[in-house]
């Protein structure tokens, strides 16, 4: 999944949707292998996706313990969330997590994309370097070293000691809790940083060129010629990030052991579903809650779609 | 390397956003809300219907196979492989499949094989999450069972897996929530040791501020003992009164709970236990972690059965202490609890044959020998008076100490209601809003009780 595929796509949609008529035997033949290869794919999508979400949507409208057949309640399960203190905190928790970290984690993907495309010797390692934490960053491990690193005798409060500084255990307090969170996130930013390379790679030189002879100056070229041919890859990693950030989960339960502590400060929309649905055993809440986490992100994408509208900038 | 020159311009593309048509953003919009779906896979949101378990095996004398789930470390693993071997060598018929994991995943695993109507034959399962099961019919009353002799149980353990009118889980072992001492932390503050028969909670604060005082950075007297609520339990009923009553409903009163915390407080404001934030990240670090475990602290709150790794953590020798305030009290509040309990499904296709493996596991001196104290100090006492000999210095440290014990213990606590799975991080999170001052011990006592009713009810 990258940028330019989807980019690509759109193309040839709009290309075939000129062309009506009777398909040929070798377009035939195109769409035999075509639904050959994607039935694995299909097979996948219908048992282990959507078969489940529909499921879900059922189960939201029953009391389900898991250890006894679901009753059919209708709204309540979604009745409840109103006046349940802890969701609306899970929901503060994942709005604040979303909205700061994913554009910090964004500026810092651009940041690097622009140093690194200025062509650095040894551009590939580079690249493999930052992209890491990214396949990294989602995992048990690195959960755990942020847990170390961020505790009361962690690298972060040795270095802060190095210059006089008094730490505490980030951590577990619930005022910065969160913050390291969002640290860990803004530090995988590998994976919009590759998509921002490739797209920067695309602006025609030229551009910059004939700005240059105008007079244009490095700010200038950069608000002008670099932000504005890059807002579709800007676009299209926001939504993404977004969609992502919203699931978070392994963090915040390694970190704060399952509890989204400390006092819920870490407590993510997903770890909440979780702490319902199998803590409590309240999987028809859980469910409910799901279709809201869908919902909300939804909502948001699609705001961001009608919102681009007036900002993303498609050069042709 | 110059990138630009090397790279042309892009051969296709996308043509301009404004002439997008609606439909096109909105099946974009569902691509997203398909990655939104695809994503993740957090905490396996896939149901499955219950349905009545459906077996081949015809019973009799074919082979029956069992299936044995459990939680545990590596250890116990290895151990309930060694009894497994032993008790199908006695009964070639039977066999049985070892289905184990660790204690986080284990009631996710076992409440999705249970909605997958695969429930195990034979299980282990915690007080906390047995009347649940009992109630939605999940685990069997094993009283009716022939092949199970709980004889040698006294009645007073047995009765804690008893309730609704059934044997609903047997205990496998007790356990007793004590406070575990560090001599070399108190014998380098210059303190003594006190004498827990008599000692009282102002001797507790006193004791583990003298510790603090006379020790170094970062030791201290105690940890804090706020996240848990067997402790709070022993307090209360230190009161005359009860954690849970027998129905189910709280047992105690507000100002006892809001007392508790007040002395949590009192304790880390004097400097006895550590910091907020010190104390979260030790109490998430479980025992290894522990002030006890690193040599960082005087008194720590434990389960006996893990006196063990707290001892192989600290790396010298240990000593349990009974509760302050058991002697001038109203009554002791200290209690025997079981361990684990084992549990057979209702849905077994043989209820006798799990209850012949179960039986095996509580009341062959064999077997016993193997098991040891895994699950707390066995259940059956004949078998524990057989497997002494063959404890560790540890269990038999802590075997002495349940002994002694024993006269002075009033009751075990009622089973706890349906729903108390969720008790204990409710307390967890109640008492870091209470040691990070969010909130006053009055205020946390109302919203713990209120929650607790709530998730009770």
């Amino acid at each position: 999944m990258s940028a330019p595929t989807e980019l690509r796509s759109t193309t040839r949609t709009a290309g075939r949707r000129g062309r009506r008529g009777p398909a040929t035997a070798s377009e035939k033949r195109d769409a035999k292998a075509a639904l050959f290869f994607l039935a694995p794919w299909a097979v996948g999508l219908v048992l282990i996706t959507v078969g489940p979400i529909t499921a879900s949507l059922y189960l939201s409208f029953t009391d389900y313990s898991l250890l006894a057949p679901p009753e059919w309640i209708g709204l309540e399960n979604y009745e409840r969330m109103i006046d349940d203190p802890r969701l609306h905190t899970a929901l503060a928790v994942t709005f604040r997590y979303v909205f700061i970290s994913v554009p910090l984690q964004l500026i810092a993907a651009l940041g690097l994309a622009m140093i690194l495309d200025r062509g650095v010797r040894g551009l590939a390692i580079y690249r493999s370097m930052y992209y890491l934490p990214s396949l990294l960053g989602g995992s048990v491990a690195v959960a755990i070293l942020w847990r170390q690193v961020f505790g009361t005798d962690g690298l972060v409060n040795q270095l802060l000691a190095f210059f006089g500084i008094q730490g505490q255990g980030w951590v577990s307090h619930p005022e910065y809790a969160l913050g390291t969170l969002m640290i860990l996130n803004v530090w995988t930013f590998g994976a919009p940083m590759v998509i921002f390379l490739a797209g920067l790679r695309q602006i025609p030189e030229m551009y910059y060129e004939a700005a240059a002879i105008d007079g244009a100056g490095k700010v200038r070229l950069f608000f002008s010629i670099t932000i504005p041919l890059l807002t579709p890859i800007i676009f299209f990693n926001l939504v993404l990030q977004v969609i992502n950030a919203f699931q978070s989960f392994t963090q915040a339960f390694i970190v704060s052991g399952g509890s989204g502590g400390p006092a819920d400060s870490t407590l993510f929309f997903t770890l909440y579903l979780y702490q319902k649905g199998f803590g409590a055993l309240d999987m028809g809440y859980a469910s409910a809650m799901a279709w809201l986490l869908l919902g909300i992100i939804a909502a948001l994408t699609a705001v961001n779609f009608f919102a681009s509208k007036y900002w993303v900038f498609y050069n042709d | 390397m110059s990138q630009h020159s090397t790279s042309p311009f892009p051969p296709s593309h996308p043509p301009r956003a404004r002439r997008r048509s609606i439909a096109t953003t909105a099946g974009l919009a569902v691509v997203g809300l398909l990655l939104a779906g695809c994503g993740g896979g957090d905490g396996g949101l896939a149901p499955a219907e219950a349905s009545p378990k459906t077996s081949t095996s015809a019973g009799g004398d074919e082979k029956v196979e069992l299936r044995f789930s459990w939680w545990g470390s590596d250890t116990r693993h290895a151990l309930n492989q060694e009894v497994i071997d032993l008790f199908t060598a006695e009964h070639p018929n039977i066999t049985i499949v070892a289905d184990y994991t660790s204690w986080g995943d284990y009631w996710d695993k076992l409440s999705t094989t249970v909605a997958a109507g695969d429930t195990p034959d034979v299980m282990m399962q915690e007080e906390r999450y047995l009347r649940e099961y009992a109630t939605k019919g999940v685990v069997q009353d094993m009283s009716a069972l022939t092949s199970l002799d709980l004889s040698g149980i006294e009645e007073e353990i047995l009765s804690a897996g008893n309730f609704d009118d059934g044997q609903f889980g047997v205990p496998t072992g007790i356990n007793t929530y004590a406070f575990v001492a560090d001599p070399e932390v108190y014998a380098a503050a210059g303190v003594e040791l006190p004498d827990d028969t008599t000692w009282t909670w102002d001797d507790y604060i006193e004791v583990t501020t003298a510790i603090s005082a006379n020790s170094p950075d970062g030791v201290y007297g105690a940890q804090d003992y706020g996240f848990n609520e067997p402790g709070f339990a022993i307090f209360a009923r230190q009161k005359g009164e009860e954690l849970y009553n027998p129905d189910g409903s709280l047992g105690f009163s507000k100002e006892t709970l809001a007392e508790w915390w007040s002395m949590s407080l009192t304790l880390q404001d004097a400097g006895a236990t550590p910091p907020a934030t010190k104390s979260v990240e030790v109490e998430n670090g479980g025992p290894e972690m522990s002030l006890v475990g690193t040599g960082q602290g005087g008194n720590s709150l434990f389960w006996t059965n893990q006196l063990g790794a707290l001892t192989s953590a600290a790396g010298h020798e240990l000593k349990l202490l009974r509760h302050p305030g058991e002697a001038d009290g109203e009554r002791t509040g200290m209690y025997f609890k079981p361990s684990m309990y084992y549990s057979i499904s209702s849905t077994t296709e043989h209820p006798e044959e799990a209850a012949l493996f179960v039986d095996f596991m509580l009341n062959d001196v064999e077997a016993g020998k193997i098991i040891l104290s895994d699950r707390g100090l066995p259940a059956n006492t004949s078998v524990r008076e057989a497997v002494q000999e063959s404890f560790t210095d540890v269990d038999k440290q802590s075997a002495a100490f349940l002994a002694d014990l024993g006269p002075v213990i009033v009751d075990s606590l009622a089973t706890p209601p349906v729903g108390s799975g969720e008790v204990v991080n409710i307390i967890k999170r109640i008492n870091e809003q209470v040691l990070f001052r969010q909130i006053t011990p009055e205020q946390a006592a109302e919203q713990f009780m209120s929650e607790v009713e709530q998730a009770t009810s």
